[in-house]
This record gives structure tokens, C-alpha cells and sequence, in this order.
């Protein structure tokens, strides 16, 4: 292995640019006559839109023009579509009101698009905003989950109990039966915490449109830009994907907030044909509080069968999930196929019934974020785990143990849907045990308990499905889209290469791991391999990255597009080595004849496709440029064992994580000092959702955690180092090996730290905790006990 | 509309500015010097750090006026032609940044802290830190980087 | 946000009532206040600029006094639409209670913020609402039952810049009446919003 393969720590190529300033984030760019959009939003949750009077802010100075809903309806605008459509246990489908990018008759959170001030400046634009008078009547909005359940208060009209869908996955009357045979039943109730993405970098969009040709390009924040141009040319905007480029360069994190289609991408690219000049907008934080997509936000009863050794029969779940104001993009696959199929977690429950009552309301649309679904999956089984262990009486690794799915078991058969391709859980699982110390916990425990402090050690075990997915079966299951990855690999004359990939790097480092493969595939120098991203005008296609999937996805299709080049250059190094394509060896970038020392190295064979002089013209085209399409056959299955070991002051309720150990098997690895990065990235928001993080909204519908002075944020201070490490059996769903590890921190801390803040307090009669598990709750805890 | 002049990374920089413009406006908008970024509206962030007169400052929180004849020195300053500053390049050793929005700051910020204190302990670092928000690494790779680059500063 | 309180004032009911519904005293005591319009008896409008160095914000508030039962109670109630800004909305349950020479005033408030405000005042707002009503309601005893000389104006556009620097307003020293709390709720609002947000 040399120092830049598959395989090595590589440091990043993109870093140059970013820690000298030099990065491209949308904000930073500026068109020729740019004018600035401020956008009005809504103050009220809920509320009749009786009247928008723009006219003194449209006489305020700079101000070039105003649009309202009612304006951009005139013009029959689309709704903003959702890509998901799930069926309810009835088999009707989901209700799906729409969702007009500004708001027309009625607002339904605070935050939701008003009107849009167009001015010369940034402040005047704002200035002006200030000048347009609304006259709202507010209505009762319906803001937790059981008040819209009854009705009351409807989101909207057409849908009755605000009920999005009822949906259900599993066997019913087998879990029942699963129940009526157990020896002992486990109960628990339990919410998954609301939380806010919150890249660093607000969201931000700058749309133009060239009146001489009729196309548009929108530069905006997205994680998926070609995703962004189907969705809104062919369902909002109507514009042809010819005339419309969608540009992403550098973007500062997305978690997932930004794989979204944003009413304000469609309002701006509208609204800059209306003016014929380019329109910026950038986001304060504020404005990304109440309108990037929130995340999580379950209530979910639980029941769990055992038999009198504690193996596990059934699973039974019902869950409430907050759904928001609208649907947005993938809000509706998040509790339901993201969320129901991995139930079974890594064990053999032969039995799971699961059903999903998803809600509007009058708060922000709940959509993906880091992990979607497969955190409040892990968190309720995981939790649901100890409970049991420690209402029978064993112990919480050896209850694990005993139902864990063995090595030889693969392929392995859920009762949710899934099939497991390949893994070996114990393995992880007691690599995690050693690597924390688990067996010297209790002298630890004494040591603290020395000093006043309460100690505990929480177990949390994992399983992701990602590598979003087969086609078929996503869109069997209701996906409106395609899942497949494109690659395209265009060698140049010289043999420098770029790869263009329809994934989107925004922090995973991309432009460095897709390089690694490419240089390693194809035998050339790393730093002869470019990678391009996030423009549909560079790139051919792609469907972006989420869901853990740009390696496990468009990985293989990087590979493919190579092979590809492969084959093709052999042909090319057959006939001017005039040896037979059979002949001919390729290792190490160079191509040989076997068993001689006749040979080409790869700028040989690639200068002689562009100059064709010598080559075989009748049978092959000049030039070497190859794409590939990549649709996998299975989800990748990342699992793993986290474990996460707190200090509690009894006195101040104040929980210290001071160790935390994560084992995660995520297949091949490319890049181990990336890899680390990522689940070190994921395990801090693990770590925030169950410490620190939490939305709160009051009764009326108004957000109140809407600043980071409510929000709390994990800190520096707040996180200890953390101790991470790879336990991989190689990937078997496609050709790279590889699984994906975006995801896997989020989703296994934090039932890692509750199962810790628990077993420190258990000796003080403290049997439940909820996230975020703050000071004062732990305090009240510890109290109330 | 008032004038302001300062130097910012050694050059004499003059212009006309609205009175309530930002620091991190002005060097944004008027200088184009899009290095230093906002990541929020409440000064919580850091992103936005730079150095005025060699202390870190939040360049949100400071009206481009209270800068006049100051010295600023910005993430775009730092590096030596095509050699980095021994920070900027101990976060890249170490991995110390992904998405990179925050990078700026926080290199700005550590520069700062070694400046102040030769030699951190990791608690420092973290203690240090307190007013920039990375949402990314976990901070794990982002104290190592900055360790590393304080005895970079000092060797 | 509700609270209660009761404060006795060393004066007559009547006196304590005439002083409740004395619109110039509004005017003249509300820091910032641009105007005040009587629309009906019931119904008061007023605009209220808040500047804090170079920040500045308007808001447009109505005060409705509604349930009157002269000289024993009513309700007040208001609202203050910022704008882009959010709004602030409010009522209080006034009722007064002759104590021998004395008036027992009792208040009830509740009162919601939304949008911005909400979203990056309201723990704030919480604290100066409660510390404003206190401060009002201790002005208020004391103008009734003290010299009409207070009422000077250097001392009624008094404004603590520090305090307001903190997101505590204190400012009203000036001496204001119950509708005007409604009022300094939301001229509270708008400084703190001008503070967080600008």
C-alpha cells in the first residue's frame, strides 16, 4: 500500500482552501447587479393571511420589488413535493396537502414565507421589510402531538385529526402471540427528543436568470443539487433541467438539513426572473431556527416479550412522530422505513409489530437528520434492553449477548423487511467491552463514589441500514425517486484525471477518499485525480448524499467508471503493444504484455486516445471518458457497540461524560483518519441529543429554544476525547466492500449515555431520565426518586 | 456616511461605510474578504473571529467604526505565501476540520490562546474554546490540532 | 407569561381610579412614546420608538380597555405588532379595593411575545416584564400619592443605558399608568429585540 491507496490516512485535499479562507460557500459568491432578498415570515403559528399590504414598503428607498404568495400563485406555482409517499395501514395513501412556497391563504408555523423584499442592499431590503403591514387572524394552533390528534385545531383543512398517515410494518397477530407466550413482558414509554440540525453555515441561495437565453442557475446550500433541479423544474417551477443549473460548491455541513427542496430555492430563482437581475439571500440563524427542517421528535410505548432466559420473542411499538406544519422532501420515509425496519436491532426477536401515527402540527417540518429514524429506532431498543436486563435480573451484557444475531447467521432474515447481507456483532460488541474496560469499571465507580460522585457505564448497540438503496425496493416502498450513484471518470490526454461524482461533499472529504480510489484503481499519482461536485451543469447526474450513502453508493459507481477506462485502455495498449486484448496486464498503471517487457504506462495509452494516430479506429471510438450508473443490490448494514461511562454530582445533577468507546463496523475502510472524524463528528451530536439538546416550543406555537443562548449547543468543553475504532467485516452489498459511517455516532451514543446517566443513579432509585438529560433534570431525578 | 481606515492584514485599507456596518460586514462586503464567516445572529458562534490588534475578537460583535486605526489580521492573512501558519497547519495534520465554516474562527481563536498561554493543557484548549461552536468534529480532532500547533509555535 | 401582585396605594379609589384612565400621563411617561391617539373612550393607539446608540425600532400598539366597572375594576388589554420583529400581546384584570383611606390595587397579567421576540427575548422579556410591572406599579403608588412635580420631563425620558445594555429595562421610572404598562411591555420588547437581533 503506498502512502495515498485505499486504505491510508490521507490528509485532505480540500482543506488548503478552507484554512486559508479560500473556501467557496454560497454567501461568498457575488453576480454582476446582485440584488438582496429579505424574506417577511410568519410571528403567529397558526393564522388566516387577510391581508398583506406591501405598499409602503414598496416605495421604501432601494426596494425593486415585493411578491407575495397570492403573486407567485398567479404565476401557478407548484407545491413543494414530497418525494415519499407511505400508505396507511388501510391502504389509503398518506395525506399530502400542499405546500406553497410562500404562504397563500394561511400560515402554519412561525417562520412559514410571507412575502419577499427585493432591494438594492442587504439592509435596505430589511428596512423595507419592516414596512409591510399583515393583517393576521391568528387561529388555536395545534402544537403537540395528542392536541392535533384530537383535531381541534387543524393544520390544515383537508386533513381530518391532522393525521399525516397510519402507517404499520411486522406480523401483528405473530407478536401477540409472541406475548401471550412469554415468561416475563418489558414495558417502556419514552420520547425522542426534538432537535435542530444546525450546520454552521445558515442556509443561503443566489438565483439568477439570463433573460438572452432563458436559463436559470440557483447556487444554493444543498447536500443534493441534481435532486434540487428535478424537484423544483418539474414540480414547482416548471422549468425544463435543461434550462436550469443548480451550483453547491463548498457547504458548511448539513447533517442532513440541507438535503431538503427549501421554499426559498424556488422563490428566489422565481422571483429573479420577475426582476431580470441575480437575488441573494442568506439566513440568519434566526431565520434557520424556524425554517430548516427539525429533526426526531417521537412519543413512542414499547413492550418487549421474553422467555424465562431472557431471549426475546416479540417486540411490539407504537409511536406518535411529528411530522410539522408541511411535508417536506423525505419527512414521511424518516419514521417509517428509516425507523420501522430496524427494530430488530442486532438481535433475533423472531417477532416485531410496529405502527407510526405521524402528525402535523403547527411547528417546523421534521425531516432527516443525522441518522433519521435509525437514532429513535436505537434509542427505544436500546433502552428497552436494559430495562429488561435489569427487571430480570440479568445482567445488561449478557442479556445482549444471549440474543445477539450470531456470526453464521448471515444472511440474516429480519421480521421488518430487511435482510442483513453480513456482519459478526459479537465481535464488535466484545472489542468494545475491552476497549473501554468494562471489567475495571467498579474500582472506578469506588474511586468516584470516594469522591461525592455518582458513576455509570451505558451499553448501547447499534444497526444502520444505509447505502440508500436498491431503486426497486425504495420504490416499492413508496420512494418517487431513483437511489442509484454516478461517476463519471474523463482521463485527460496527459493522464491527469477528473472524476465527477453525483454525490456532494460538505465536510466528509470526498474530494480526498473518491481520489484515494481513483488513484489507487487506475494506478496514476494522487495528486493526479480531481474531484467535482455539487454543479448539474459538470456533473451528469447524481442524487447526492445522505443516508450514510456516498461511499457504500457512489463509491462502486467511481469504481465502475474506472473499470470501465480500464477496459477500454487495454483495448488501446493491445493494439499498439500488437498483442491481443487477452494478453494484456494492467497493474500499477501500466499495461503489459504478459510474460514479456513490453509495456505502456497509462499516459502512454491515454495520449493516444485523444491522438489517435496509432489506434484501432474501426473498432473503437478516440478518447477516454467513461460514466457509470451504480444501483446496489442491498442496503449496507453498518452495526456496532458504543459505550459510554458518566460522573454525576449528586448535588448539582451536572453529568460529566468522561469516557466514551465506540467499535463500529462499517466495511472497508478508505480512509481511517476520515473515518475516525466522522463517527467522532456523529457521537458529539449523539452526546448533545441526549446531554444538551432540545427543542421547546410554548403552548402558542412559539419557539423558544430559537437562539444558540436557548439551544444549547455541545461545547468543547463539554465532550471528552473520544476513543474510536474500526471492528469491520468487509462489506457484502457491493463491489467496494464498503458499508458507511456518516450516521453511526448519532445513532449510537445516545442511548450509550442515558443507559450510563441511569446505571449511575440506579443505587439512588432513579429509574427513568429524559433527553436532553440536563442538570436540572437530573437534579429533579435524583430528587424526586 | 463616516469613513473608516484601518490596516487589515498590513495593508491600509479607507472606505465609506453606513454607520451600524459590522466589522465582519465590512471585511466581507466592502474588502472581500470572505474568509471570515456568520454563523449566527447572537454573537455564540465564533466563526466570525479575527485578531484586532493581535487579540481574537468576535468581528460580528464590533461595529467597522469601533475598528478605525485599528490593526486587524484576518484567516486570509495568515499563511506565508504557499507555506501555512504553523496552526493552519496543524489542523491539517490533525484533521482538524470538515465542512470547514467554522475553521476560520477557530484558528483565529488558538492563535490567540497561544499567544496568551505557551503552553495549553487540553482543558485549556477546551475551556478556551467556550466561544466557538463546531458542529462537525466533536472538537476531538480540533483540540489535538491545536496542541500540536502551539508547540509548533513555540519550537 | 402570568403574574399576579397587589399593591396598596395610600389614596382614595377614585383618586386611584382617575389617575388609571389619565391618557397624558401616558404619553408624557412612556420613554420613546411618538404618540398616543384616543380612538374611542375605550381604545388607545400608540407609536413607541426605541433607540439604544445606533439601533432603532418601531412599534405600534393598541390599548383596549374593556369590562369597566367604574371605580371598582376593568380589564386592559394590548397588543404591539413589530413588524418583521414579531409581536407582543397582553391583558391585565385591574380591580381596586378600598382599605380604610387606602386602595388595595390587585393586577392579574398574562401576557404572550411571538415571532423574534419569542424566539430570542422571552426568557428575557419574563424577567423585565416582572421587573417593569414592579417598578410601575411602586411608581404608580407613589405618583398618586405624592407631589404632580415628578412629572418633569428630563427625568421621564430617563434611560439607564447600562441596564438596557444588560436586556433589563429598567427605564421606566418615569411614572406610568396601567395601560402603559401594556405598553412598556412592548416598548420592553422592542428594546431587548433591538439589542438581540440588530
Amino acid at each position: 500500500m503506498t502512502e495515498t491507496n485505499i486504505g491510508a490516512p490521507v490528509k485532505r485535499v480540500e482543506d488548503k482552501r478552507f484554512l486559508t479562507g479560500r473556501g467557496r460557500y454560497t454567501d461568498d459568491l457575488n453576480q454582476p447587479n446582485q440584488l438582496y432578498a429579505s424574506i417577511l415570515r410568519s410571528p403567529h403559528a397558526h393564522a388566516n393571511l387577510k391581508k398583506v399590504d406591501v405598499s409602503q414598503a414598496k416605495a421604501a428607498p432601494g426596494v425593486i420589488d415585493i411578491f407575495t404568495g397570492s403573486d407567485m400563485a398567479a404565476d401557478e406555482v407548484g407545491s413543494l413535493p414530497c418525494g415519499w409517499q407511505i400508505h396507511s395501514k388501510d391502504g389509503s395513501p398518506m395525506n399530502e396537502p400542499g405546500h406553497p412556497p410562500m404562504a397563500v391563504s394561511k400560515v402554519r408555523h412561525v417562520g412559514d414565507q410571507v412575502a419577499i423584499v427585493i432591494a438594492e442592499t442587504k439592509s435596505q431590503a430589511r428596512d423595507a421589510m419592516e414596512q409591510i403591514a399583515v393583517d393576521y387572524e391568528v387561529l388555536p394552533a395545534a402544537v403537540n402531538m395528542d392536541e392535533a390528534l384530537s383535531g381541534k385545531a387543524l393544520v390544515h383543512d383537508d386533513v381530518p385529526n391532522n393525521m399525516c398517515f397510519d402507517w404499520e410494518i411486522g406480523d401483528k397477530e405473530a407478536t401477540e402471540n409472541s406475548f401471550s407466550d412469554a415468561h416475563k413482558v418489558v414495558s417502556i414509554e419514552l420520547i425522542n427528543n426534538r432537535l435542530i440540525p444546525n450546520a454552521m453555515e445558515p442556509r443561503a441561495a443566489v438565483a439568477q436568470f439570463d433573460p438572452s437565453s432563458g436559463n436559470y442557475t440557483l447556487h444554493t446550500t444543498t447536500q443534493n443539487p441534481h435532486v434540487i433541479r428535478l424537484l423544483m423544474g418539474a414540480f414547482v417551477l416548471q422549468i425544463p433541467e435543461h434550462k436550469l443549473r443548480i451550483i453547491s460548491h463548498d457547504v458548511g455541513g448539513g447533517f442532513g438539513s440541507k438535503i431538503f427542496h427549501y421554499a426559498e430555492e424556488a422563490i428566489l430563482t422565481w422571483a429573479s426572473a420577475k426582476v431580470s437581475q441575480p437575488i441573494k439571500w442568506t439566513a440568519e440563524r434566526s431565520e434557520s431556527f424556524v425554517t430548516d427542517a427539525h429533526g426526531r421528535d417521537h412519543e413512542t410505548k414499547a413492550d418487549l416479550a421474553l422467555d424465562k432466559d431472557g431471549k426475546f420473542l416479540g417486540l411490539r411499538v407504537s409511536t406518535k412522530a411529528n411530522i410539522g406544519a408541511y411535508l417536506s422532501t423525505f419527512g414521511s420515509s424518516v419514521p417509517t422505513y428509516l425507523y420501522g425496519t430496524l427494530l430488530a436491532g442486532v438481535y433475533k426477536t423472531p417477532a416485531i409489530y410496529c405502527e407510526v401515527k405521524t402528525v402535523f402540527t403547527n411547528t417546523v417540518p421534521v425531516d432527516a437528520y443525522r441518522g433519521a429514524g435509525r437514532p429513535e429506532c436505537t434509542y427505544l431498543l436500546e433502552r428497552l434492553v436494559d430495562k429488561a436486563a435489569k427487571e430480570t435480573g440479568i445482567d445488561p451484557v449478557e442479556i445482549r449477548r444471549i440474543n445477539m444475531i450470531q456470526p453464521d447467521q448471515f444472511p440474516y432474515q429480519t421480521p421488518v423487511a430487511l435482510q442483513y447481507d453480513v456482519g459478526d456483532y459479537p465481535k464488535a460488541f466484545e472489542t468494545a467491552l475491552k476497549a473501554s474496560d468494562y471489567e475495571g469499571f467498579s474500582s472506578r465507580r469506588e474511586k468516584s463514589e470516594g469522591n461525592g460522585k455518582k458513576r455509570g457505564i451505558g451499553i448501547s448497540t447499534y444497526i444502520e441500514a444505509c447505502g440508500i438503496a436498491p431503486s426497486a425496493v425504495a420504490g416499492a416502498l413508496g420512494a418517487r425517486a431513483g437511489l442509484y450513484e454516478s461517476a463519471q471518470v474523463r482521463v485527460h490526454p496527459t493522464g491527469s484525471v477528473t472524476l465527477y461524482t453525483g454525490t456532494h461533499n460538505h465536510g466528509q472529504g470526498h474530494e480526498t477518499t473518491f481520489a484515494q480510489i481513483v488513484s489507487d484503481t487506475l494506478g496514476i499519482a494522487f495528486d493526479q485525480v480531481e474531484v467535482s461536485h455539487g454543479d448539474t451543469g459538470e456533473v451528469q447526474f447524481g442524487m447526492g448524499t445522505y443516508g450514510s450513502r456516498s461511499l457504500a453508493v457512489g463509491g462502486p459507481a467511481v469504481l465502475k467508471a474506472c473499470n470501465k477506462i480500464i477496459d477500454k485502455a487495454k483495448k488501446i495498449a493491445a493494439h499498439i503493444l500488437e498483442a491481443s486484448e487477452a494478453d494484456i496486464d494492467f497493474k500499477d498503471g501500466v499495461f503489459s504484455v504478459s510474460g514479456t517487457d513490453r509495456e505502456l504506462a497509462f499516459g502512454e495509452v491515454s495520449l493516444a486516445a485523444y491522438v489517435p494516430h496509432n489506434y484501432p479506429i474501426e473498432e473503437l471510438e478516440p478518447g477516454l471518458d467513461e460514466n457509470a450508473f451504480y444501483d446496489p443490490l442491498n442496503f449496507s448494514f453498518p452495526a456496532g457497540c458504543h459505550i459510554c461511562e458518566v460522573e454525576i454530582d449528586p448535588e448539582t445533577g451536572e453529568v460529566e461524560v468522561t469516557d466514551f468507546t465506540a467499535v463500529d463496523d462499517i466495511g472497508r475502510v478508505i480512509n481511517p483518519m476520515i473515518v475516525e472524524g466522522q463517527v467522532q463528528g456523529g457521537v458529539a451530536q449523539g452526546i448533545g441529543q441526549a446531554l444538551m439538546e432540545g427543542c421547546v416550543y410554548d403552548k402558542e406555537g412559539q419557539l423558544l429554544t430559537g437562539s444558540y443562548m436557548d439551544y444549547t449547543m455541545p461545547r468543547a468543553d463539554n465532550l471528552p476525547n473520544l476513543n474510536v475504532s474500526t471492528e469491520s467485516v468487509l462489506g457484502a452489498s457491493n463491489p467496494l466492500e464498503v458499508k458507511g459511517v456518516g450516521e453511526v455516532g448519532s445513532i449510537g451514543a445516545p442511548p450509550a449515555v442515558i443507559n450510563a446517566i441511569l446505571d449511575a443513579l440506579s443505587s439512588l432509585g432513579v429509574e427513568d431520565i429524559s433527553m436532553p438529560a440536563s442538570p436540572s433534570k437530573v437534579w429533579q431525578a435524583i430528587h424526586n426518586a | 456616511m463616516p469613513t473608516v481606515s484601518m490596516t487589515v492584514n498590513g495593508e491600509n485599507v479607507s472606505s465609506e461605510v453606513e454607520p451600524r456596518t459590522l466589522l465582519v460586514q465590512y471585511l466581507r462586503e466592502n474588502l472581500g474578504l470572505t474568509g471570515t464567516h456568520v454563523g449566527c445572529d447572537t454573537s455564540q458562534c465564533g466563526a466570525c473571529v479575527v485578531h484586532v490588534n493581535g487579540k481574537s475578537a468576535k468581528s460580528c460583535t464590533m461595529l467597522a467604526v469601533q475598528a478605525e486605526g485599528s490593526e486587524v489580521s484576518t484567516i486570509e492573512g495568515l499563511a506565508d505565501g504557499d507555506t501555512l501558519h504553523p496552526m493552519q497547519e496543524a489542523f491539517r495534520e490533525n484533521h482538524g476540520l470538515q465542512c470547514g465554516f467554522c475553521t476560520p474562527g477557530m484558528v483565529m481563536s488558538a492563535i490567540d490562546l497561544v499567544q496568551t498561554n505557551s503552553n495549553p493543557s487540553e482543558q485549556d484548549v477546551r475551556e478556551w474554546l467556550e466561544g466557538n461552536l463546531c458542529r462537525c468534529t466533536g472538537y476531538h480532532n480540533i483540540v489535538k490540532s491545536i496542541l500540536a500547533g502551539a508547540k509548533t509555535m513555540q519550537g | 407569561m402570568e403574574m399576579t401582585g397587589e399593591y396598596r396605594i395610600e389614596a382614595s379609589r377614585q383618586k386611584v381610579w382617575d389617575a388609571l384612565n389619565d391618557p397624558e400621563i401616558l404619553k408624557q411617561s412612556i420613554p420613546g412614546c411618538e404618540e398616543i391617539e384616543r380612538i374611542s373612550d375605550t381604545e388607545l393607539a400608540a407609536k413607541v420608538v426605541a433607540k439604544v446608540g445606533p439601533v432603532k425600532a418601531k412599534f405600534s400598539g393598541q390599548v383596549t380597555i374593556s369590562d369597566l366597572d367604574p371605580p371598582n375594576s376593568y380589564r386592559i388589554s394590548g397588543e404591539g405588532k413589530g413588524g418583521a420583529a414579531g409581536f407582543a400581546k397582553g391583558g391585565a384584570n385591574i380591580s381596586l379595593k378600598s382599605d380604610g383611606e387606602a386602595t388595595i390595587l390587585s393586577y392579574e397579567v398574562d401576557a404572550t411575545v411571538g415571532g423574534k421576540l419569542a424566539q430570542l427575548g422571552a426568557r428575557l422579556i419574563d424577567g423585565t416584564a416582572k421587573k417593569m410591572a414592579g417598578d410601575f406599579f411602586k411608581n404608580f403608588a407613589e405618583v398618586v400619592t405624592e407631589d404632580a412635580d415628578l412629572y418633569s420631563a428630563e427625568k421621564l425620558n430617563e434611560v439607564d443605558t447600562n441596564e438596557i445594555n444588560h436586556g433589563i429595562n429598567t427605564s421606566t421610572r418615569s411614572k406610568i399608568s396601567i395601560s402603559s404598562w401594556i405598553i412598556g411591555l412592548i416598548l420592553a420588547a422592542a428594546v431587548i429585540l433591538a439589542i438581540i437581533v440588530y
